[in-house]
């Protein structure tokens, strides 16, 4: 007990060592909070969106006597609500899209655009709790640690403190103990404030707190292990830094370089192209050219397919669904490709420690590539739950009216 | 002089002897020729893409058969943003945006397709680039390799020796800066390399070589703080300690916290919100697909009179055709007055962000790169704009087709009469209203005037650095 109080003493002393722990903290609480308050900032406007959007469209109800119109002119905001835990790990938020507005036309000349944020800052990224746990912890860790044993060399006192220990190790052990849980404190401490704060459970602090802790650990051994060669403090460092830049930065790099040329993805602009070309032809083409394809969807609708004027609304929306069918192979494998690559980088992520914390944390915070694709999925299932709204209206030339208004499907935020 | 050579000489000899450095050289040399081949091959790889693309979308849009030259407003065309040269060293913005816009009549659609967006997501830095890993990681290498250029001389007690010998401070800083300087300049030599590569595919020297330039004063920047914390300070460790901790805050702290401020000082309005606020103006201009709307009862009466004429049916004109051009210029009005004040938003929120430039080198030096490379936020706005010409054209080349060829009658009666739907097909010649597009950046002369902040900046840390330095360096004692 007294050789802790001993360290503990001996740290408190250490300028440097409370330099480089207090930066940890500093970094650990500015980060908190500017995610805290990212995340209530997008909750205000999906708030005020979500209000701008149903107040256009009961302007809209009033306008349109045709459910071919209304269709038409009709948008719907979708959106994916941030979980409690999304300020640990803005993710994919940054450069996906969380709100997007779909109306009931082909699905796949829509489901691409993106509101996205000033590209200038989503090159740099955000400064979230992941990047000062993942990227600036290991470098501070490194900092503390590098000249545990090389700075008593340089200053004369190893032999003497080696020798005078119980045994082997130990009071670089219990030195470096103390700093490593010092800097696992610094983080984890304004993690579990902010997130007590922002309504996020044990559920995502508890592992959140354990891939800090691990990932932590990880770079202890790395130190550990530079240690034994009994270099200078400056080599050290220098070797400490370079496996930084490694773990971190080359060995991820290549990991996407490799990822996507393994999974190759279609052409985003090629699922476009063909959607457009299926939807335009049809103008062309003999009206059962559209009908067919779409009753073998919809067989139900077989006994309306009757299409006697060139132009008519049921057609125009058959068409539509006909041109998604078109490129539903194409849109698959843009999906599957993502999926796969982020399988694929999930698996290898195992080589860079950072990455693998990074990925981790995403996944708690549910902003991960596949939180993003499940949004799109929920945006594609509200459009097929329109459709079949508007469907039987359309098909049936049934008139518009506010009662058949009020039953069309309203999306739901996901429950949080 | 000749202290200053011998000097210099000592040093890079020293540096060639020890292991450390050379090895930390020689990673950094791989390092740096592989991500410059793989950010080129890549780069000149999207760049032959895209103009493929785009020649295709013009082919397809010119080959559509006749028809109603409305169908073509909504068939719409594409555009792509074909990469500049001198993207082979900083691609900037352009993963994190679209690279292609779909263009139609009566709306202004984002860009599709972002890279970012279907990439492999592996927490941060893994879309390295040549840029990136000169403004964020060759300064490790510069501190490595510099931090006891000055301290080696007391530790190894040269110092004194020196001093005795009558070499002045000034000579001493001259000469480690050489020294430093030479590795920096070797260092600069993959991306003087991709810069020719660069001219060759048809950049103007004057923005390559500012390229050059930039990063050659950027890394002068580090050689000056390095020399200036190696003069001040009296043990290796400190020295390291302390470079590295401005090297953790210029290029990891600084540039996230210049977003967050910006993103919080000025909150831009997304899109969506734009385009939800717009709607309401938007009707007030009426649906140019309704010629029947109260809002073009007025331009059907001056239409009138102007002809001398009854019935709108007896005018020369379409006067469907007159609406959607009449429409589609007013429409085209808000949206831009929309879309500018968007863009105007960005544009001070990156000019916020850059300011930071004056406490981090790393900000100035990535503001100063895209904006040298075109592939800055400006050139995105750029590419928006021309993208908007292109439409805004087409469209309104279609409906003066839709005006002046097409006859009313048959037009109002297409949708029952399959004769007259028949002759609002209007011949595929028309088509020709489209405008060729390829995509460029701003002139080179312009670019190096985006440039002038950041060269600013730096500029100006350089001078600080130095003068500080040989100040240190003056005040040396054994």
């Amino acid at each position: 007990m007294s050789g802790l109080v001993r360290e503990i003493r001996f740290l408190a002393s250490d300028r440097a060592a409370l330099l480089w722990l207090g930066i940890a903290l500093l970094v650990a609480c500015v980060s908190v909070v500017l995610g805290l308050r990212e995340i209530a900032t997008q909750r205000v406007v999906l708030n005020e969106l979500i209000e701008i959007d149903s107040a256009e469209r009961e302007v809209l109800d009033t306008l349109y006597q045709d459910w071919g119109d209304v269709a038409y002119y009709t948008f719907h905001l979708t959106w994916d609500s941030p979980s409690d835990f999304a300020f640990a790990a803005l993710g994919q938020r940054d450069t996906s899209p969380w709100k997007h507005q779909i109306r009931a036309l082909a699905l796949e000349g829509q489901i691409y655009e993106t509101d996205a944020e000033n590209p200038d800052f989503a090159l740099i990224g955000r400064f979230d709790f992941a990047f000062a746990a993942n990227l600036l912890a290991p470098l501070l860790l490194i900092l503390l640690l590098h000249d545990l044993r090389s700075a008593e060399r340089t200053a004369g006192r190893y032999e003497l403190l080696s020798a005078t220990a119980a045994s082997q190790g130990s009071p670089w052990f219990a030195r470096a103990a103390l700093r490593v849980g010092a800097l696992t404190i610094c983080l984890i401490g304004p993690l579990w404030a902010g997130g007590l704060l922002g309504g996020a459970g044990a559920s995502t602090l508890v592992p959140a707190s354990l891939v800090v802790i691990l990932h932590i650990a990880f770079w202890w051994g790395v130190c550990a292990l530079v240690d034994r060669y009994g270099w200078s403090s400056p080599v050290n460092l220098t070797a400490l830094v370079g496996v930084w830049l490694a773990f971190a930065v080359i060995v991820p790099a290549a990991i996407k370089i490799s990822v996507e040329s393994i999974v190759p993805l279609p052409d985003g602009g090629e699922i476009l192209l063909t959607q457009r070309e299926a939807v335009n032809d049809a103008w062309d083409l003999p009206k059962a050219a559209t009908m067919e394809p779409f009753i073998e969807r919809h067989p139900e609708w077989a006994d309306y397919t009757e299409v006697s004027q060139p132009f008519e609304w049921k057609w125009y929306y058959a068409f539509q669904q006909v041109g998604d069918q078109t490129v539903e192979p194409l849109s698959q494998a843009y999906r599957d490709g993502r999926i796969r690559r982020d399988r694929l980088a999930g698996s290898l992520a195992w080589l860079s420690p950072p990455a693998l914390a990074e990925r981790a944390m995403q996944a708690l915070a549910d902003t991960n590539v596949a939180a993003t694709l499940t949004y799109e999925q929920r945006v594609r299932a509200f459009h097929k739950a329109l459709r079949e709204y508007y469907y039987p209206r359309l098909f049936r030339g049934e008139p518009v009216s506010t009662v058949s208004l009020q039953q069309r499907p309203q999306f739901r935020g996901k429950e949080s | 002089m000749s202290n200053v050579l011998s000097i210099a000489r000592e040093e890079s000899r020293l540096w060639l002897r020890s292991r450390l450095a050379l090895f930390a050289l020689l990673i950094f040399a791989v390092l740096l020729a592989a991500v410059s081949i793989a950010t080129s091959l890549r780069m000149s790889e999207e760049h032959r893409e895209r103009s493929e693309q785009q020649a295709l979308a013009e082919e397809t849009f010119l080959s559509q058969p006749d028809r109603h030259p409305h169908r073509m407003v909504h068939y719409g065309h594409y555009v792509f943003r074909t990469p500049p040269p001198l993207a082979m060293i900083d691609p900037g913005v352009d993963s994190v945006t679209g690279q292609s816009i779909f263009l139609e009549g009566h709306r202004q659609n984002t860009a599709m397709f972002a890279d970012a967006r279907a990439g492999a997501d592996l927490g941060g830095f893994e879309g390295l680039t040549a840029a990136l890993v000169y403004q964020l990681f060759v300064p490790l290498l510069l501190i490595a390799i510099g931090h006891g250029v000055f301290i080696r001389e007391r530790e190894e007690n040269t110092l004194a020796p020196l001093l005795a010998q009558g070499v002045t401070g000034n000579e001493l800083y001259a000469g480690k800066w050489i020294a430093l300087a030479g590795v920096t300049l070797a260092l600069l030599l993959p991306l003087a390399i991709v810069s020719a590569a660069a001219v060759v595919r048809g950049e103007t020297l004057l923005a390559s070589f500012g390229v050059i330039g930039l990063y050659a004063l950027y890394l002068f920047v580090w050689c000056g703080l390095i020399l200036l914390v190696s003069a001040m300070v009296r043990s290796r460790a400190l020295s390291l300690g302390i470079l590295a901790l401005f090297w953790l805050a210029s290029a990891l702290i600084v540039p996230r916290m210049a977003v967050e401020s910006a993103v919080s000082a000025m909150p831009a309005p997304g899109k969506i919100e734009t385009d939800l606020r717009m709607q309401a103006e938007l009707r007030e201009v009426g649906d140019g697909h309704n010629a029947g709307a109260p809002q073009f009862m007025q331009l059907r009466a001056n239409l009138l009179v102007q002809y001398d004429v009854e019935r709108v049916e007896d005018l020369p004109v379409n006067f469907r055709g007159v609406v959607s051009e009449v429409a589609e210029a007013d429409v085209t009005e808000v949206m831009n007055r929309f879309a500018e004040e968007r863009m105007e938003f960005e544009v001070r929120q990156a000019r916020f962000a850059e300011s930071f430039g004056w406490l981090s080198p790393v900000v100035a030096v990535s503001a100063g790169s895209r904006a040298l490379s075109g592939t800055d936020l400006a050139t995105h706005h750029r590419f928006l704009r021309e993208a908007e010409d292109v439409r805004f054209d087409f469209v309104q080349g279609l409906n003066r087709v839709h005006a002046e060829q097409l006859a009313y009658n048959d037009d109002i009666n297409r949708s029952l009469n399959e004769e007259a739907n028949r002759r609002t097909r209007m011949s595929a010649e028309n088509w020709n209203v489209l405008d060729e597009f390829s995509f460029q950046p701003a002139a080179a002369d312009e670019r190096l005037a985006r440039a002038g902040t950041p060269l600013g900046m730096l500029s100006a840390w350089l001078l600080l650095l130095t003068a500080g330095g040989v100040g240190a360096a003056r005040r040396m004692q054994p």
